[in-house]
């Protein structure tokens, strides 16, 4: 009874791929900021970020995803857990009422309301920057996370309206609104945990890649708007972009939680992070800051080869030698990071019936 | 079941109206779950007891224009935020279309789907359990109310799809137990006789 989830069913399959080097990024949120003032500011939405920075170790978003189930195994589908409203948290609306015209300013302060639902117990970045370890030698990184258009799609394949398919043309997993009924196996056999719902509109709802962007040749805004020139965007299969080097030829960019089975399609270059500091704060160059059993929990032992790789080159550059795979992470040109990808959207021609239009007093009122 | 001809709508699940209509007790029993259309839900679902509202009050009658279909059932009392209690009135499409698997790709039914909390009713071509698609909401509402745990809902629709299906099945839906889509209750076909 299975049908294929691939859309159409022919032509050659491609697969839209994003890199993203941690050792970069600063956690600023522009990627999951940028992402949310472009798809998810419509009512029903207010909790939904479909790119996402957290600092890690942390129990991340939505509150602990990575012990919810979801997945393959062998194959086949494992059990998950659909996560909830309050698991997710966040969305809050304030007390700017009170706050600014109810005469208490002076003595409330400013703050999410509680509904008593638990929204307000947790957030998209609830444990920012606590991290793990202690002092001197404490660590964090940030990890960005979105829909990995996974390989094998298991959202896809658990739903029963056939609403969620994959391109083919890009490998783009996309769900027709229309016919979503709000069911959210998809929630629960995502490994990621990144489908969000809306309640408003009883649809469940994830990032689309940016698709009407990279239709017109403009990378995702998550990749725009890094300042951290951290976040490649371009075809897996495109042997002279960086991606494919990165991923398939110098094995420095590696997948999250590539034992949950399904293929995902976003890879990270994993965190070196500084020395550890002995007792006496001399610097203690044998031991990694951060837990290499950490590392390999999140990447896998694939992620001692690529932060082994990544040493050595940096050992080669400080001996005078150059290195091809350190000027590919550096990225000199902001525009080598988006392959084919290039085109600015403010040169883009838009549509008659998107020209923002001004705001005033209705004619007629 | 006699579907009384009534002089005025009886959209009203309290109606008064509704007290004169005789009724039938319809046998539910959980959607097999060998006919669950992903190997997620059946993998989810093959150990965990679901489709357990045992059956529903079912009373129909019509004005010539529409066809009112009381559903009555006990509701289970746990409340759960995420999903949420619904009920189904089923139409055949012709004689193969199967009610309790909501369908099948050759016989579809059709489904006017009524869900606590959501606005308005969805009316689906069910092409197996939880296997549905729009149609589009034309002429076809619903009311619903809630005492002594016990829900009532009326469907309204045309009178003429339900004579053209001759027939209605009922869907119930558990929300405390995470139901939907196929993970439910239905009941076979029940033949229907016009005033
Ligand atoms: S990350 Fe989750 S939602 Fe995205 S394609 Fe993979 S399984 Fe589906
Ligand atoms: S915009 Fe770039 S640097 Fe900032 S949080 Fe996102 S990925 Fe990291």
């Amino acid at each position: 009874m299975t049908t294929s989830v691939i859309h159409p069913d022919s032509g050659p399959m491609r697969q839209i791929a994003m890199v993203f080097d941690l050792n970069k990024c600063m956690g600023c949120q522009a990627c999951s900021v940028g992402c949310k003032v472009l798809w998810t500011q419509e009512a029903g939405e207010e909790h939904e970020w479909w790119m996402t920075v957290n600092t890690q170790p942390g129990r991340g978003t939505p509150r602990d995803w990575e012990t919810m189930g979801g997945g393959l195994k062998e194959g086949h589908p494992v059990p998950g857990h659909q996560p909830e409203r309050a698991e997710f948290g966040g969305g809050w609306e304030f007390n700017y009422d009170e706050v600014f015209y109810g005469g208490k300013g002076n003595k409330v302060h400013l703050q999410p309301l509680d509904k008593g639902d638990g929204t307000t117990e947790w957030g998209m970045n609830w444990d920012e920057d606590q991290g793990g370890g202690e002092y001197p030698n404490a660590y964090y990184f940030y990890l960005p996370r979105l829909c990995n258009h996974c390989t094998r799609p298991v959202c896809a394949e658990a739903c029963p309206t056939g609403a969620m398919y994959k391109r083919r043309e890009d490998g783009i997993v996309l769900r027709n609104e229309d016919t979503c009924q709000g069911f959210r196996f998809c929630m629960e056999a995502c490994p990621y945990k990144k489908i969000y719902f809306n309640y408003a509109r009883n649809v469940a709802q994830h990032c689309i890649m940016c698709f009407p962007r990279l239709e017109e040749g403009v990378a995702p805004v998550c990749a725009r708007q890094c300042p951290g020139r951290l976040a490649f965007v371009g075809y897996l299969d495109d042997e002279d972009g960086p991606i494919h080097k990165l991923v398939n030829e110098w094995g420095v960019a590696i997948p999250l939680h590539a034992e949950y089975g399904t293929g995902p399609n976003i890879f990270y270059v994993p965190p070196l992070a500084p020395y550890r500091l002995n007792d006496d704060f001399s610097i203690d160059e044998e031991t990694p800051r951060i837990p290499p059993e950490y590392l390999e929990s999140l990447f896998g032992p694939k992620v001692h080869t690529a932060l082994g790789k990544i040493r050595s080159e940096l050992d080669k550059v400080r001996g005078g030698g150059t290195s091809e795979i350190l000027e590919t992470l550096i990225v000199y040109r902001w525009l080598d990071l988006f392959g084919p990808f290039t085109a600015d959207p403010a040169d883009l021609q838009r549509p008659p019936e998107s020209v923002p239009v001004t705001l005033g007093t209705p004619s007629g009122a | 079941m006699q579907v009384r001809k009534v002089d005025q709508a009886l959209s009203d699940p309290g109606a008064g109206g509704w007290d004169a209509v005789a009724g039938e007790k319809v046998a539910l029993s959980k959607v097999p779950i060998d006919a669950q259309p992903t190997e997620y839900i059946r993998v989810k679902w093959a150990g965990l007891p679901y489709g357990e509202t045992a059956d529903a009050d079912v009373k129909a009658a019509h004005d010539g224009t529409n066809v009112f279909v009381r559903v009555e059932w006990a509701k289970d009392s746990e409340p759960n935020a995420e999903f949420h209690d619904a009920s189904a009135v089923m139409l055949a499409s012709g004689d193969s279309s199967a009610a309790n698997t909501m369908g099948s790709t050759d016989a579809p039914v059709q489904l006017w789907l009524w869900q606590d909390g959501l606005d308005g009713v969805r009316n689906l071509d069910g092409t197996g359990p939880g296997a549905f698609a729009n149609r589009g909401t034309n002429g076809i509402s619903a009311q619903a109310s809630s005492a002594d745990g016990r829900w009532a809902v009326v469907f309204s629709g045309p009178t003429a799809d339900a004579q053209a299906s001759g027939k209605l099945g009922v869907a119930i839906w558990n929300g405390s137990n995470e139901e939907r889509a196929g993970i439910g209750a239905t009941s076979d076909w029940v033949a229907l006789e016009f005033d």
